[in-house]
């Protein structure tokens, strides 16, 4: 069923690249990106997210005619950041390219690094990077300034009019980030588990210390998962459990067993249901706020 | 009419002379036809590559070498000259970058790593498969094609560098995807590939067997892989994951850089920023390099049509002697033909028919042999120029 869903999705988005060819297309390979252009152009463009639904952009593998709809779009708007790293792998038109964390390289976070060797080459190392930048009001709003520069140095909107939503979405971002700051500015000691790791920029944002498991987002965590976050509580003082998307009931229950809190953050990677960028980004603040309150009240 | 009539009933009687007579006078008007059409060819050919091209972007060093190494893809090895150096055109806003790397080949023809920009700004299409999508395919020029007799679905494998050369540049297998339509360009005799898949055929990005998991990135563990790792030799959907690169992309070489600027402004600003001597790199304008290659050329041209001149005059008037002297073996044919009664005028009129019969006919071959080479010339060019790269 998925994979027919996927093919539909494929079939739609081909159709709708080779429908419509008065209105210039703009690809976006992350809802936040898709939320930004969409801001920026309102309907002087089509704003396209080429991911099936229920698939994680990061690890999207496009078919050749996901590819080929994506190589005729005006404009793609990648991440950067190592994220959809798909996009190092297939062959898109660079002068149809905007990496919207380009210069933005000393406010990207490295992570891991794995050191090998292979052939008769010396050993060599790879540091990954964390990719959701744009869970950083600040950094979102640099990349929605990268987006509107392409979008007026290729002539796809009004100069005019994409700087006054520029300002509109400037302001939504700096309205967010002052509630976070107000919300969890004061949550320095609170200890947080996220089921993925993808709140590395929210955490550095607001002084936050979070930590990653591996578990599958929206499924039941397995007898180790829940081994390796008990082991975590015993040993780290973890208090409250983010979840990136809803989990099942039985899931919030094994967790409450562990003595923690929990709230649902989406990532925002993928578009959250029943809300915006700003809404939801919103709703998980308070979230995260209200189970750490409901953590250090007991 | 009459004089006519007589004058191709003589030709048609002595036909093998005739034959000869119109081959020879033929042949003599069509050397210098078809030397002058395949040198204008060549002169445009050259030219209206260099012209198209507005300007080059490469390490310091022989301007002829990259401008030859970024238009005909020759086997000339310039610098080469880091990615960071497109982008910061990008970054001007002055022009539109399009990198080459062709430092590789694969069954003699070169492979070209480049962006997908650089299809659209020759305006190459596809007669057969598709363009280029995934790291590791492959479109091949038309006399690629002809040449190794492949298509879509086949596979080439790229060269090493060279025989000892041991240290990461493993052959690459490289899917056919697509086969271009023929340019009569040096595009006909490339391989194209995706940059990314020649910085791949360099070593600089590879793939092998697994050598972390994910719980180990999870738990953020420094992990050394000392033994030595099977690296891919060829992309599959199965083991595309694992290809990665070394540094940072900016640092990744290119041969040259083809800058297209946005306008005549753009394209000064452009070249006044390359002009600093102490600067690493280069900014040419292949029009001018290469018009000054053929300039040079051409003036062995001049020394061709002085040739050919002397030659066609010595042919001509060998020609001359031989109706002169087929006149004098026909002294006794035109006085019997003055001793029956035809005036002199009339055995004039005669012998200028036959001769104006074998220059008409002559002149017909060499028409039809320059309409030939005319017509075939950017084809035959094309191919001369290719035996060169």
């Amino acid at each position: 069923m998925a994979r027919l869903l996927a093919v539909l999705a494929t079939m739609l988005f081909a159709a709708g690249a080779a429908a419509a060819p008065d209105r210039p297309r703009v690809v976006a390979v992350n809802y936040a990106l898709a939320y930004i252009a969409e801001r920026l152009l309102g309907d002087a463009a089509e704003v396209v997210y080429p991911v099936p639904d229920g698939t994680d952009p990061s690890f999207w593998r496009p078919s050749i005619a996901d590819i080929s709809a994506i190589q005729s779009a005006d404009l793609i708007l990648l991440n950067g950041a190592g994220f959809a790293t798909w996009t190092a792998k297939v062959s898109l038109p660079r002068s149809k390219l905007v990496d919207t964390s380009r210069g933005l390289a000393d406010r990207l976070i490295a992570t891991e690094t794995v050191t090998h060797s292979h052939g008769d080459g010396g050993e060599h190392s790879h540091e990954g990077t964390a990719s959701y930048t744009w869970l950083d009001p600040e950094i979102a709003l640099r990349q929605a300034q990268a987006v509107a520069n392409a979008l007026k140095a290729r002539g796809l909107e009004d100069e005019g009019r994409v700087d006054d939503r520029l300002a509109l979405l400037a302001a939504d971002l700096a309205a967010l980030d002052a509630a976070a700051d107000e919300a969890l500015g004061a949550l320095s000691t609170t200890v947080f588990v996220a089921t993925h790791p993808r709140y590395q920029y929210l955490a550095r944002a607001y002084g936050l210390t979070i930590l990653s498991l591996e578990w599958e987002a929206g499924a039941a965590p397995t007898g180790d998962e829940l081994a390796e976050l008990r082991q975590l509580v015993a040993e780290r003082g973890a208090e409250v459990l983010i979840w990136e998307a809803e989990p099942p009931e039985g899931a919030r229950a094994a967790i409450a067993e562990l003595g923690l809190q929990d709230a649902v953050f989406p990532p925002l990677a993928v578009e959250p249901p029943a809300a915006d960028f700003v809404a939801a980004f919103a709703a998980g603040i308070e979230a995260i706020a209200a189970a750490a309150s409901r953590a250090e009240s007991g | 009419m009459n004089a006519l009539y007589l004058a191709f009933a003589y030709l048609r009687y002595h036909w093998a002379r005739s034959l000869v007579m119109v081959l020879v006078v033929g042949l003599i008007l069509f050397v210098p036809l078809a030397t002058q059409i395949l040198l204008s060819t060549s002169e445009r050919t050259l030219t209206a590559r260099a012209d198209a091209t507005p300007l080059i972007l490469g390490a310091k060093g022989s301007q002829l070498d990259l401008t030859m190494a970024a238009l005909y893809f020759s086997e000339e090895r310039p610098e080469p000259l880091p990615m960071a150096e497109a982008e910061a055109v990008w970054d001007s806003g002055l022009g539109t970058p399009i990198p080459v790397h062709t430092a590789f080949s694969s069954g003699g023809f070169r492979i070209v790593g480049t962006t997908l920009d650089y299809f659209d700004f020759r305006d190459l299409t596809i007669s057969d498969g598709r363009g280029l999508a995934v790291l590791g395919e492959a479109v091949i020029g038309a006399n690629v094609a002809r040449a190794l007799e492949r298509g879509v679905g086949d596979a080439l494998v790229s060269a090493p560098e060279n025989l000892f050369d041991l240290d990461g540049v493993y052959p690459l297998e490289m899917p056919i995807v697509g086969v271009l339509a023929p340019t009569n360009t040096a595009d006909d005799d490339a391989v194209f590939v995706d940059i990314k898949t020649a910085w791949v055929i360099q070593g600089i990005g590879h793939g092998h067997e697994d050598v972390v998991t994910a719980s180990e990135v999870a738990a953020g563990l420094d992990v050394t892989a000392n033994a030595a790792i099977v690296e891919y030799q060829r992309i599959t959907p199965d083991n595309i994951d694992s290809f990665h690169f070394h540094g940072a992309e900016n640092e990744f070489p290119a041969t040259a850089v083809i800058v297209v600027p946005y306008d005549t402004r753009s394209g000064t600003i452009l070249r006044g920023r390359y002009l600093d001597p102490e600067g690493r790199t280069q900014l040419v304008e292949p029009a001018g390099v290469v018009g000054g290659l053929v300039d040079r050329i051409f003036r062995i041209k001049t020394l061709l049509d002085v040739v050919t001149a002397v030659i066609a005059v010595a042919a001509l008037a060998a020609v001359g002697l031989a109706v002169f002297l087929s006149y004098r073996l026909r002294a006794g044919e035109i006085a019997t033909a003055v001793k029956i009664g035809a005036r002199r005028g009339m055995v004039l009129r005669l012998l200028a028919s036959e001769t104006v019969t074998l220059l008409l006919l002559s002149g017909l071959i060499a028409l039809a042999g320059a309409a030939l080479v005319a017509r075939n010339a950017e084809a035959w060019v094309g191919w001369l120029l290719a035996l060169g790269t």
